[in-house]
């Protein structure tokens, strides 16, 4: 399967997407059932492939998801403009359920042999073109972009400790690397990235 | 003391998700030694947000997923009424399925346990994920037989919705779906669709409200979900236990 590229946007397009985001985080702050059904039809996709990219497991995954939007529901008035875009609220919801069902489960050791052969840049997921179509493609393209960039062994190490929930002592473990060294390699790695995504809204 | 470099790196890792609870703990406690009055300790945190929202974004490189039929309206009904999600599986049984590799096909047996263990809790939303309480008396747990391999079970309680359903059956194409009936005298009567995982695991909640019936059906039918059976039952149940 080939990886559907989308054509570039314009920048704006980014803000009107953030602009809409928030107003149905505005609705759904209001019980606006519609809103709430359309911020999930919106971010549920990318929503799924993330809880089952760290958990390993779809019927986790789903739970998770399911427990996310819920958050999302009843919490939708505690969302800080100023603390980032709602996708990116929305992940981080998702994100951490979902380190915290690996780290509960204790079983990353299968998750982690699984995790050997998979790079999320080399990838090929199995959802076809139209699935592709899904979920942000620009912010898609962007992300990868971004993720490319960075030098291989910044790029490991932000992947393993977002993508697969380890903690940097398992990083550390994993790669044989002092944990020194996990900890300054994320932090230059995080930095070109933030800066990249920043550049890119530009 | 430590210095705001040691700081900083953590608070990124932070973002990540990459720190463990001892690191956590060490360091809130290093910002707090450093004081509220400490502008570069607020600077860093200023610097959080950002890298927070670059880390979120991360979630985008992946390829999306489709989402299963039905899933939006179980998590809006749960919104609705204020519910807690529905986990239709135990600690023990998670732990069973992680270790597992592929189609996990168990005795009919396995099943139902593993239904008695998520009717727990059932009532008013309480769902809960401990091994060690009482089935409720009044849930039905039925267990379905075939000819195949497939192994399913479901429970219900007569006069809520939600049926739940947890098993192994063959994954089906996108076209296709499983079906569940059940019989008013002879006539079928729609349960809802469903499908299994890629890996032919079955935990599934149903939005459909059955009531106590002596016969029930499983049929494979296009993902449409026809309103009659246009196939022969792959597995049937009698009566509950």
């Amino acid at each position: 399967m080939t990886l559907v590229e989308p054509a570039p946007e314009a920048p704006v397009a980014a803000d009107l997407e953030e602009a809409r985001d928030r107003d149905l985080l505005r609705r759904i702050g209001r019980a606006d059932e519609d809103a709430f059904r359309e911020l999930f039809r919106r971010y549920s996709p990318n929503a799924m492939a993330l809880a089952r990219r760290v958990v390993r497991q779809p019927f986790i995954a789903e739970e998770i998801v399911q427990e996310a939007f819920l958050a999302a529901w009843r919490n939708a008035k505690g969302y800080n403009e100023g603390r980032g875009s709602v996708r990116s609220w929305l992940m981080t919801m998702v994100h951490h359920r979902a380190v915290d069902a690996v780290r509960r489960e204790e079983s990353q050791r299968r998750r982690t042999e699984d995790a050997q052969a998979e790079d999320v840049l080399a990838v090929e997921d199995p959802a076809d073109a139209v699935v592709a179509q899904l979920g942000l493609p620009e912010e898609r393209r962007a992300v990868r972009a971004a993720l490319g960039d960075l030098p291989a062994e910044q790029r490991q190490v932000i992947e393993l400790m977002y993508f697969d929930g380890l903690s940097q002592s398992k990083v550390s473990e994993r790669l044989g690397l002092p944990l020194g060294t996990v900890k300054s390699r994320t932090l230059l790695g995080m930095r070109r990235l933030r800066s990249a995504l920043i550049e890119v809204e530009r | 003391m430590r210095d705001h470099g040691w700081i900083e790196e953590l608070i990124v890792v932070r973002s990540l998700g990459g720190l463990d609870p001892q690191d956590e703990h060490e360091l809130n406690r290093e910002m707090v030694e450093h004081g509220a009055e400490c502008s570069e300790c607020r600077r860093l945190e200023a610097e959080y947000v950002g890298y927070e929202d670059a880390a979120g974004r991360l979630a985008f490189a992946l390829d999306p997923v489709w989402v299963r039929e039905g899933l939006e309206d179980q998590v809006v009904a749960a919104a609705i009424r204020d519910e807690p999600i529905v986990s239709v599986v135990s600690p023990a049984e998670r732990r069973e399925r992680r270790g597992a590799r592929g189609p996990v096909l168990r005795p009919l047996v396995a099943v139902a346990a593993s239904l008695v263990l998520f009717a727990i809790g059932w009532g008013a939303g309480a769902l809960t994920s401990g091994d060690d309480v009482a089935v409720p008396p009044d849930a039905r747990v039925v267990v379905f037989e075939g000819e195949s391999d497939a192994t399913l079970a479901l429970a219900y309680r007569p006069g809520d919705r939600g049926v739940y359903l947890v098993g192994s059956l063959d994954p089906r194409p996108e076209d296709l779906a499983y079906e569940l009936w059940t019989f008013r005298g002879d006539t079928p009567v729609r349960g809802g669709c469903f499908r299994p995982g890629a890996d032919g695991s079955v935990f599934e909640f149903l939005d459909a409200e059955i009531e106590p019936t002596p016969l029930m059906a499983v049929t494979v039918e296009s993902a449409s979900c026809p309103s009659a059976p246009t196939t022969d039952p792959i597995l049937i149940a009698q009566g509950s236990v």
